[in-house]
């Protein structure tokens, strides 16, 4: 912590925590589905099923930073130097896996481009979202600051310039599995099973001879055009959390899915575009998707996804 | 995602799941050995295993582009691509296998074209391509555009391609899985398999597999200034070094010029090919002393030396960001390039400064240091894959290479010496794809030659039996040591978490450390103090790790001790050969030693766990040495 400087300032990561119960001590599955209690909400009951059984629990880990330091930067040094056992998902640091998505204030995004100076805001804006997807109004007093008398910033800075608070919970519309960890196999399912690879027509350009000339597919520019951005995608499912349709619990295979199909119809090497069409006309394809997009605010490459959603939607209807 | 069940053995398994272990796969599953035992109504079972979910690779974050003679734009010649390699890596590179690299590039960039990458294009809609350092025409006469590229992702083009052509072939993952073993048989002859610990679930894994590659990547957490991801901690080759094997030129690492101060995130070579000038305190553009020809183009390891010597000589600035912290980095001035070509052409350079630097380098001079780049060592291999011992030679016999049966590596965790001292940019996804594809092609003949599942046979069953049983072993050693860390978080009291240790402050110690003794340049002082650091404190540090949380699923701080052994080990190794290879050459420079010693170091080194490095000599077949001049 080198870096405390007159610059510097205190932030608080209010981080929803999950640790679920060991296998044994898991009660046995209800046999029944029609032992669950119903509920007026429809959503409840997909949200319930996808919640496993745990200790839950939040934490406000205060640290010292300058407002340019990124979340993930400060989730670092929360695991070095406060608490190493909070757990959520990093690599590259840079925008590039994909694999840190989850919710600041409500918001998925990706923890390694969000700044604690765009973030950071003052209560009672930190509203947390209970159980049963309800709203705390009044102040957050049950938020148990377990961790803060370890804090560094005590030591500081009574006089240091507060940012405020940033909330971190899971990415929304997936199963938490630990802490900031979510289960997003269900979207890798949903991108694996529409056949998310080129099919080409295998065939090598040829002089009018028959001698082989090109050995690459040619595509120019503009062709190339059509799908570059979408071949951008990282697969880190920000645009699903971001989803009321899918992270609302609806079957809905997911924009990250769609977006996957659409980057190869709109590829000029790909020979398989009707057949690809085909598998997104469903009720869980093309037909739940409700253009609210939501999935275009966030994404990491910048990929408007409710345009091409509202494209892709488009072109199946004018088959 | 993890498999339904652990097969009682493997044909094959692959550890990582980058450009070098999916390109494994594909050769693998595309070769015609498999394609004909296909045929025959036998399905080879493969797993791969990879410590990140699928698409995380640090293969994605490779920007510029994979070299290849493809003459799209101009004319070039793969003769021309090969003597480039061989004077970019300082004569250290095993020519044959730079011959291969270079021969059959154009094929390997031509097949990725056709698996789906979405390379950039030229207008009659080839792939195009761009020039990058060091890539000449007519054996060093003038730079030629090699590189193909897809705008600054093709890195990430690659990755993505390479797993859809993966879900295509039905291809099996373990995912979120960490191999925390390699196993040989008793005689060490022969692999047996690897231990893998699935972080799911906290549950460790015996698979037992008569082959086995390895695809790691590389081991840039051995610095605090890397560009390399938080995951990139040398696991395959630790694991090799604990198996016993050695480690071939482990001293040689490449620092990238130009990494974000204090991030190391890169900022490209484009920067300065478009006019971007590195700057002392002074204000100095200081590269014209040092390199007069070519400044602030001049190779990668050059420039990297010129900064850390204008730093040493106290002409290094502070990063804004930490005004009274260290004075070590130097200026990136990219003012002088017009502001509106410099978004265009520098798109990814430009977000990276203004995103994490919180400067316009239109108007700002941005702070960079080296960042730790590229591991040019690693686990020796063959030109197919196979890795071998290197047994010196003795007063009767040369030297010479003895295969371990079964077990094989690509990518940046092995070395098969293309890259040499110094790797050129360009060469390490080619190196990636093109010799993991060979790899997966010469398993495919292993395998297709006893597949476990022949019908016909039953003597390997018993041969089988000699591979089990060592991979049971180790997998209930990893399981009483997971259950000893996981207890002692259960005894320890919270309250005292301050004073105590853990594998994320560890592997910042030994980044700084190893930051301080090698990064760029080194001595035997800084080396020693390096080595007695490591053996003093830093080794019994990560032996006595243990977890804070006793909660088995995602208990990340598991693998992060792991982690930290596994980088603690290699850093051992890397300044143990460091220490013995008494010259300069190419990445590695000692300043007790400033010359090339053609001599006596023209030669692998060769080190195991024990420090005993022995010495093989380089190929040499068309480019007899001779000075490395830019």
């Amino acid at each position: 912590m080198s870096g405390m400087d007159v610059a510097s300032a205190t932030v608080t990561l209010r981080v929803n925590r999950f640790a679920p119960r060991p296998e044994r001590e898991r009660a046995a599955r209800s046999g029944s589905p029609f032992g669950r209690k119903s509920s007026p909400f429809g959503s409840s009951s997909a949200s319930a099923r996808r919640r496993p059984r745990g200790k839950q629990w939040t934490q406000d880990y205060v640290l010292h930073v300058r407002p340019e330091t990124t979340v993930l930067e400060c989730l670092l040094t929360v695991k070095r130097t406060m608490d190493p056992t909070l757990a959520f998902r990093y690599s590259c640091g840079h925008g590039m896996c994909g694999s840190d998505a989850v919710s600041i204030n409500g918001t998925p995004t990706l923890l390694c481009t969000a700044t604690v100076g765009e973030w950071a805001k003052h209560a009672p804006a930190a509203a947390s979202i209970d159980d049963e997807g309800f709203r705390h109004t009044g102040s957050p007093e049950t938020i148990d600051s377990s961790s803060s008398d370890s804090n560094i910033a005590n030591a500081h800075g009574d006089n240091a310039a507060d940012l405020g608070v940033i909330e971190l919970a899971p990415l929304p519309g997936f199963p938490v599995q630990r802490d900031l960890i979510a289960d997003i196999d269900p979207m890798l399912n949903q991108i694996t099973k529409l056949a998310p690879y080129l099919k080409a027509d295998g065939v090598l350009a040829t002089t009018d001879e028959g001698k082989i000339n090109v050995f690459e597919y040619l595509q120019r520019p503009e062709q190339l055009a059509k799908y570059e951005m979408l071949s951008n995608c990282i697969a880190c499912g920000v645009c699903e959390g971001s989803c009321p349709v899918f992270a609302g619990g609806d079957a809905f295979i997911g924009p990250a899915a769609l977006i996957a199909v659409s980057r190869f119809v709109n590829d000029s090497r790909d020979t398989a575009t009707a057949e690809r069409l085909d598998m997104i006309d469903t009720a869980d394809g093309v037909a739940a998707c409700q253009s609210v997009r939501a999935c275009s605010r966030h994404c990491p490459r910048g990929i408007d996804v409710g345009e091409e959603m509202w494209q892709i939607v488009a072109r199946v209807r004018e088959r | 995602m993890s498999p339904k069940h652990v097969e009682e053995m493997y044909d094959a398994v692959i550890v990582g799941a980058g450009a070098a272990g999916l390109s494994a796969a594909l050769g693998m599953l595309h070769s015609p050995d498999i394609e004909r035992l296909k045929d025959s109504g036998i399905d080879p079972k493969v797993l791969v295993i990879s410590k990140l979910q699928p698409l995380r690779s640090h293969t994605g974050s490779a920007e510029g582009g994979i070299a290849a003679s493809l003459s799209n734009v101009e004319q070039d010649d793969w003769h021309w691509h090969y003597y480039d390699t061989v004077k970019g890596g300082d004569w250290l590179v095993d020519q044959d296998a730079a011959q291969l690299l270079a021969q059959y590039a154009p094929q390997t960039v031509v097949n990725l074209e056709r698996m789906g990458v979405a390379f950039s294009r030229t207008d009659d809609g080839h792939i195009a391509q761009r020039r990058f350092g060091g890539h000449t025409a007519n054996f060093g006469k003038a730079p030629v555009r090699r590189a193909a590229y897809a705008a600054d992702r093709i890195g990430h083009q690659i990755l993505h391609t390479l797993w859809q052509q993966c879900v295509a072939a039905g291809v099996t993952f373990a995912e979120e899985w960490y191999v925390t073993d390699l196993v040989l048989d008793e005689a060490g002859t022969r692999v047996a398999g690897v231990v893998a610990y699935d972080t799911h679930t906290g549950d460790v894994h015996a698979v037992r597999s008569r082959n086995v590659l390895l695809a790691t990547g590389g081991a840039g957490r051995l610095f605090h200034t890397t560009s390399n991801s938080w995951d990139l901690t040398g696991d395959g080759m630790a694991l090799t070094l604990a198996a016993g094997l050695q480690l071939e030129d482990a001293e040689f690492v490449q620092f990238h010029p130009t990494g974000l101060a204090h991030t190391g995130i890169l900022l490209s070579e484009a920067a300065r090919a478009e006019g971007g000038v590195l700057r002392n305190a002074d204000g100095e553009a200081f590269m014209e002393r040092y390199a007069p020809e070519h400044r602030d183009l001049a190779a990668r390891d050059v420039v990297s030396r010129s900064i850390m010597a204008e730093i040493d000589a106290g002409r290094g600035v502070a990063d804004p960001k930490d005004p009274h912290g260290p004075k070590d980095c130097v200026w990136l001035d990219m003012t002088g390039i017009d502001k509106d070509h410099m978004e265009q052409v520098l798109p990814q350079v430009v977000e990276t400064i203004r995103d994490y630097a919180n400067l316009d380098p239109a108007v700002d001079w941005v702070p960079i240091k080296p960042t730790a780049h590229y591991t040019m060592g690693g686990i020796p291999i063959t030109t197919d894959g196979e890795v071998y011992r290197w047994q010196p030679a003795t007063d009767g016999s040369a030297g010479k290479r003895v295969i371990v049966e079964g077990l094989y590596a690509a990518g940046e965790c092995s070395c098969v010496s293309v890259h040499g001292a110094n790797r050129l940019g360009g060469n390490s996804l080619l190196d990636a794809c093109l010799f993991g594809t060979r790899a997966g092609a010469s398993l495919a003949a292993r395998i297709a030659d006893a597949p476990v599942d022949d019908p016909m046979a039953d003597e390997s069953a018993s041969e089988d039996e000699e591979l089990t049983a060592p991979v049971d072993r180790a997998a209930e050693a990893r399981k009483e040591e997971v259950a000893a860390l996981l207890a002692a978080a259960d005894s320890q009291d919270a309250s005292d978490s301050d004073t105590d240790d853990n594998p994320y402050q560890l592997l910042a110690d030994l980044g700084v450390a190893m930051e301080r003794a090698v990064a760029v340049r080194c001595t035997h002082d800084t080396l020693s103090t390096a080595l007695a650091q490591l053996h003093d404190e830093l080794a019994p540090r990560a032996q006595a790790l243990h977890a804070h949380s006793d909660v088995r699923v995602f208990n990340q701080e598991i693998t992060a001790i792991w982690e930290a052994q596994h980088l603690v080990a290699l850093a051992d190794a890397l300044l143990a050969a460091t220490q013995a290879r008494e010259e300069s050459r190419g990445s590695l420079q000692r300043l007790d030693y400033p010359t090339r010693d053609d001599e006596h170091f023209l030669a692998h080194s060769m080190v195991d766990e024990h420090h005993d490095i022995s010495w093989q000599p380089v190929h040499i077949v068309d480019f007899p040495p001779k000075a490395r001049e830019y």
